[in-house]
Formats: structure tokens, sequence, C-alpha cells
């Protein structure tokens, strides 16, 4: 029925929000033409705040001006869901994948990146659970430990998941994250009574309950993944 | 059974018995799951019924100026999902004549509706020559039914 499934990773360590995205586009236009395989970008994020298509920015609770104070960037984007906040210590997986040629829609796309956060949690003793209707993400409780935001084009996604290790969780305090009145955010760290890893075996995992939830049998690591495409040179 | 087929076919809806999905006989369809309904040079579009069904509740429904240029293949606006943004392409080139202001207040129509009260854009379109890249109900219910025994 279905080929073996390839999935390419990229560890990609701290990147800034903008250039990520930059990636994405050339990423998501390369999978299209059928360039590239499957495509997974790892990664974490200095302080941004972000907001989706809709621009939901009464949502974000501080003025614009004041973001630099706090050392944060603001960005909007063509993704979906509300506003939301990405800092170190939060595991960030973007993947370039063709629903398509796996026969997903986006409700089931969703739902599997749901799972791989639950799955990830569970290995430290946490139970997580997919959030309600109108309510996508990863729970503990009441409290929120992943964030989802997804842009499909032409089959392609982009964008994707954030898994809260132990991210400063005050940045949360000046959004009314993901337009949720009401509802805390919480972290791997404050969840758990097990000792936690280096954050690279974590990010490891989640990786791997991502290939796993996907059915990817292989699974290649890029050599000296960087933002700029093998096609391009440094002027 | 065989009085609700008789009425299917008098009423021109094609019931898809195995698949779970409703597709409507005398539209045209993309393999991006969009439909077309044609009249002269007239074009109604929107998301089918395996579309709206895989994407989930729709939240939000960009949708392009009146006066638009789309093009056969290319996305002209998106729906949202399940924090999920999702481009919609035109199965046909031409001019945006109308678009469904409903769907700012209303959504959801796109699902409880995707035929009917969910309709998107209106085209006048420029090249009826277009239409024959596009598939017929039965094609595209086929093409459904092999995208959903992928996984």
């Amino acid at each position: 029925m279905r080929g073996p499934l390839k999935l390419e990773v990229w560890k990609m360590g701290f990147v800034n929000y903008l250039e990520a995205l930059k990636l994405q586009e050339k990423l998501v236009s390369d999978r299209k033409l059928c360039r590239i395989p499957d495509t997974l970008l790892s990664l974490q994020h200095p302080p941004t705040y972000t907001l989706g298509k809709r621009r939901t920015d009464h949502n974000l609770l501080i003025p614009e001006s004041e973001l630099k104070n706090i050392g944060a960037e603001l960005h909007y984007t063509q993704r979906g869901g509300d506003i939301t906040f990405h800092g170190p210590h939060q595991a960030i997986l973007y993947p370039i994948i063709s629903l398509r040629e796996m026969g997903l829609g986006a409700r089931n796309y969703v739902e599997k990146l749901e799972s791989t956060m639950i799955e990830l949690s569970s290995l430290y003793g946490v139970k997580a659970c997919a959030g309600k209707k109108c309510e996508t993400g990863v729970w503990v409780g009441e409290r929120k430990i992943g964030a989802i935001g997804v842009r499909i084009s032409s089959g392609i996604t982009s964008h994707g998941l954030a898994f809260n290790i132990d991210p400063e969780l005050e940045y949360f305090k000046h959004i009314v994250p993901c337009g949720i009145t009401d509802k805390e955010v919480t972290s791997l760290r404050r969840e758990t009574s097990t000792a936690l890893p280096s954050e690279e075996v974590i990010q490891e995992q989640l990786i791997s309950c991502f290939a796993r939830l996907f059915g990817y049998n292989t699974v290649v690591q890029k050599e000296n993944p960087s933002i700029l495409s093998d096609h391009e040179e440094i002027a | 059974m065989l009085w609700a087929t008789r009425a299917a076919s008098y009423l021109r809806i094609s019931v898809v018995h195995r698949g779970f999905s409703t597709v409507l006989k005398d539209l045209k369809y993309a393999d991006s799951h969009e439909w077309v309904k044609v009249n002269g040079t007239a074009a109604t579009i929107g998301i089918t019924d395996h579309a709206q069904d895989h994407l989930g509740d729709v939240v939000y429904v960009e949708l392009p100026e009146v006066g638009a240029s789309v093009k056969q293949g290319d996305s002209f606006g998106a729906v949202e999902s399940v924090k999920a943004t999702s481009d919609v392409n035109s199965p046909v080139s031409g001019k945006v004549v109308e678009v469904n202001e409903e769907l700012s207040n209303s959504p959801a129509l796109v699902n409880s509706s995707p035929y009917k009260d969910g309709w998107i854009i209106k085209v006048e379109m420029n090249d009826s020559g277009e239409l024959k890249n596009l598939m017929d109900s039965e094609e595209y219910s086929k093409f459904c039914e092999e995208e959903d025994s992928k996984h």
C-alpha cells in the first residue's frame, strides 16, 4: 500500500524566528517539487511572541513597544491558532511533510502532533491529554503543556508544535495564551517528579515519538543543517 | 434502499455507498478537494464534503477580494480548523465576482453545507477548456477512496 517512509531530521539548536520561517518557506517549496523528503526541524527560539492568520493581537496584554524591554520579538504568521510564546527550554518541531502522500487530513495530522507530545509526557510519568473541542493542544488537567499551530499549503505542512520542557513561564503572563482565558500554562519540569535529563535527550525523545507515530521507518539526520540551503552561497 | 437510490438519481445526487462523504454528480472536482459548479462561464467554488470532514470544525475563512484574479491550481484563500490553516485552491482561472460574506460570521457553514450554503467564491471563467483537467464525480470518489486507504 505505502512504500518505505523516510524522514530527514535537522537538529538546529537555537534559531531566530524569522530565519526559521524563511527556511521553512524554502523547504515547503522544495518538498512540493519533491526535491527533498519529509523533513523535520528540531530547534528552540529566543523569546518570541507569534500570532496566527487571524491576527488576534488583542490577546497581547502589553504594548508592542514594551516587548523590547523584556527581550522579546513579535511576529505575524500564516499559521493557524492564536497568540503564543516561544522561548529557551521549549522544544519545537516544525515538520515539513506531505500530508497528501500520507493520505492525512488536517484533523488527523494535528491529532498525531498532540499524540507526539502526550507520548513524550508519559515517558516522565506525566498524564497529558488532547484538548477538548476548540482547545487544540496538550493539557495536564487544566494546564497547557504543549501548543500547536500549523500551516498547510498544497498539502505540505509548516510550523508545528511547541512543548514546554522548562521555559520561563513568566513570559506567558503577557498574553492570553492561545486565546484561552482562565487556564494556566505549565511545563514538564513542573509536572514531573522524575529528574530530567539534558534537553538534547528530551528533544531526541520527542523526535522519536514523532517518527514512530507517523510511521517513518527510515530516520536520517542531516549533516550540518544550516539556515542557508545547499544551493545558496555566502556572498 | 432502492427508493432512496431512485430519489437520489432524480435529485442528481450520487450517494457513495462504501465511502463516508457525499459527492455530487453534476460538479467537477480538483485533486486538492475543491468542487466547481459551472453555468456557462459562471463558476461557483467550494470545498468538498471529504475536505470538510478531514479538516475538522472550520473557525475562520480567509476570502479573496472581489475583482481578484484566480488561476487553476493556485491558492485564493484559506480555512482554519484545529489550529491549522489550509490553503484553498481554485479549480478554474478567471476573476472573482462574488465571495460568500456569510462565512465571515458563520464559517461552520463550510462543514454543515459544503456544497450549498458553504460555497466560498464565484468566478467568471476565462478558459472553459480548463475544465477537462478536473475530475467528474466518479473519478473523484475513487480518488478519495485511494487517498483514504493510504493510512
